[in-house]
């Protein structure tokens, strides 16, 4: 049997191949990047939300269970540069920087992920130009090395504020779907800070609080618990205050009617979640449909959600939309079977 | 230019004045104030929740449930008794904007239709009264009667150990600066009386070794108070203005 094909080393592919292999498939894992973890990896999340669970309690096994198996052959720094449909699966040509090289697998299994919005590109927030506005990708590595300082002067913050919908539900950014991690992440972000510094405030501007299921425990506690506060309203933009050391949010408070404009050490924006570059190219690469998001369409996604309806074609993870990592990896394990099965007949 | 709204305007129309020969008559207090918010202040939410029947201030999502079923609000029509939004102002830290309604958060009938209501269990009756407590506290809103009638309720309670309804009345009369004619007074003492509504106090009953327990109830009480208003102090100073 030709190697299972597993496009992208996030949680979604690291869960797809480590469940083929345990199916006794030969396994062929690529990632383009020089490690294996995808996302929580690359920008170091801190705690997960709604456990507050370490990243590393969950990306650890994962990855281990992948990087101990002798059926999976692991291929970084290696993209799919063409793709071709066999009779039975198909034929692909990996490329690194110095090779490349062609293979038979029988199933794909693209897990291509996504990629976090740009904030420069929302340029009325300031990132990029005032070294205190920070994503909050930036935030999650901050945590994890337990150092809640502003970059300008690495003096601990008095107020942090955090922006959520930054290229999400936006059509000026062209992004309207909603990010789905953005206010669980947020809020368990400023849990993690009045835990560690209660002297710090924190303050939480959204338009809605999108902590789904069972996630809405975490957003109480954090009001109850750890006094994080909530304004209703979608900042407008971010300016420097006079004499230049503090952020000034402009917006309107909707539950007052009144425009604000407050003072802030440091302001977190929430980016949203766009279609990875892996997932572009293999959208092109597979010729799978895309839906008018840019992300990978399943051809029923409420019937079988990791089917492309292509033959030998099956989507994990964050690929077909905004997605937890629990979702990932449920999903990896599901377009295992399915990819299993087809590469079995 | 900063956006700002007429309806927040009290006009103080003089309609002859003259200093010093020269005729000021007109609108006068109409310099428009800004109305964007520059600040947040958690002063006020800080002292709240740190109070026992404050402490439930921070789970309220602003949902509007206990405004909407309101006696206050809704069936008396006092569109300005809001208690999701004095709840809001405190919790955010608009102090300013909740100043507005110091002589208005008082009018709570505690009926308490919002406590059995609110989907987050916020005591929002003793919220809101520890709201207006805080505002009481910072001299933002004058004693209210109610205030004024606990007070001489505690006093009169204290004395002797047991109620002392008529003293009660004279004292609360004199509180408010009030003066109930002698003959209504009588008339009505009477059929108080007649009808066992009034109770007599001290006159029918004596509370055995009250004079201890009022010492250890004074003192708790007095700490009560320094506990409370030792809260207030103003906490940080403003740093640069800008907090
Ligand atoms: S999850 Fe929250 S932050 Fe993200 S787009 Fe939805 S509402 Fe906005
Ligand atoms: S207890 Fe007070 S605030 Fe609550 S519903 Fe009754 S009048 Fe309104
Ligand atoms: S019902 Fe409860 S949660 Fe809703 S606004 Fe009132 S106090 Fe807040």
């Amino acid at each position: 049997m030709n190697p299972v094909l597993v496009l992208g080393g996030g949680p979604a592919g690291l869960s797809a191949a480590a469940e083929l292999a345990a199916l006794g498939a030969p396994t062929l894992l690529v990632e383009r990047e020089s490690y294996l973890g995808g996302n929580p990896q690359r920008w170091h999340y801190s705690l997960l939300a709604p456990d507050l669970r370490p990243a590393q309690e969950v990306m650890g096994p994962l990855l281990s269970r992948v990087e101990n198996h002798p059926s999976i052959e692991r291929r970084l720094s290696t993209s799919v540069v063409r793709a071709e449909l066999r009779p039975k699966g198909y034929q692909v040509v990996l490329k690194t920087q110095d090779s490349t090289e062609t293979r038979d697998v029988s199933a794909v299994v693209l897990a291509t992920g996504f990629d976090h919005f740009d904030s420069r590109r929302k340029y009325e927030y300031g990132y990029g130009r005032y070294p205190d506005v920070l994503d909050f990708k930036e935030v999650e590595q901050m945590l994890h090395e337990d150092r809640v300082v502003r970059p300008s002067d690495g003096k601990p913050p008095r107020r942090i504020a955090w922006i959520l919908c930054v290229g999400s539900r936006d059509v000026q950014v062209g992004n309207p779907w909603c990010c789905r991690m953005g206010c669980v992440v947020s809020i368990k972000q400023a849990v993690e800070v009045r835990q560690r510094h209660p002297e710090i405030d924190a303050y939480v501007y959204y338009m809605d609080i999108r902590t789904y299921g069972l996630w809405e425990d975490l957003y109480w506690k954090s009001m109850q618990e750890y006094g994080v506060k909530f304004v209703r309203g979608r900042i407008g933009a971010v300016t420097l205050a006079e004499g230049g050391s503090r952020l000034i949010a402009t917006g309107e408070d909707t539950i007052l009617s009144r425009p604000t404009e407050v003072p802030f050490d440091m302001i977190v924006l929430a980016s949203g979640m766009e279609p990875g570059t892996g997932t572009k190219e293999a959208a092109t690469l597979f010729g799978v449909p895309v839906g008018p998001e840019g992300f990978l369409t399943p051809r029923v996604s409420d019937l079988n959600p990791v089917d492309s309806g292509l033959p030998g074609l099956f989507f994990a993870g964050a690929a077909t939309g905004p997605k937890a990592i629990p979702d990932a990896v449920t999903e990896g394990m599901g377009a295992a079977l399915r990819a299993f099965q087809y590469a079995r007949l | 230019m900063p956006i700002v709204e007429k309806s927040l305007v009290e006009v103080d129309r003089k309609e002859h004045l003259e200093v010093e020969g020269i005729d000021v008559s007109g609108d006068w207090n109409t310099f428009l104030r800004s109305r964007v918010q520059t600040d947040l202040d958690v002063r006020v939410v800080d002292w709240v929740k740190g109070q026992p029947q404050g402490e439930t201030i921070s789970r309220c999502w602003q949902c509007g449930t206990c405004t909407a079923g309101c006696c206050m609000h809704t069936d008396y029509g006092l569109t300005d008794f809001n208690p999701r939004y004095f709840i809001y102002l405190a919790q955010v830290g608009y102090e300013e904007e909740l100043r507005r309604y110091a002589s208005t958060i008082w009018r709570c009938v505690s009926c308490n239709k919002c406590v059995e209501r609110c989907p987050k269990g916020v005591k929002v009756e003793e919220v809101v009264h520890t709201i207006g407590t805080y505002l009481t506290l910072t001299g933002a809103a004058a004693e209210s009667p109610a205030d004024r009638f606990d007070r001489a309720y505690t006093e009169n309670l204290l004395a002797r150990g047991v109620l002392d309804e008529a003293a009660l009345f004279r004292t609360y009369e004199r509180l408010e600066g009030r003066k109930t004619p002698a003959k209504k007074l009588l008339s009505m003492g009477l059929s108080l009386l007649r009808t066992g509504r009034l109770h007599t106090g001290p006159l029918a009953h004596r509370t055995r070794g009250w004079r201890r327990m009022r010492t250890v109830l004074e003192a708790q009480l007095a700490e009560d108070e320094r506990r409370r208003k030792g809260a207030l102090a103003p906490a940080t100073p403003a740093a640069g203005g800008n907090r």
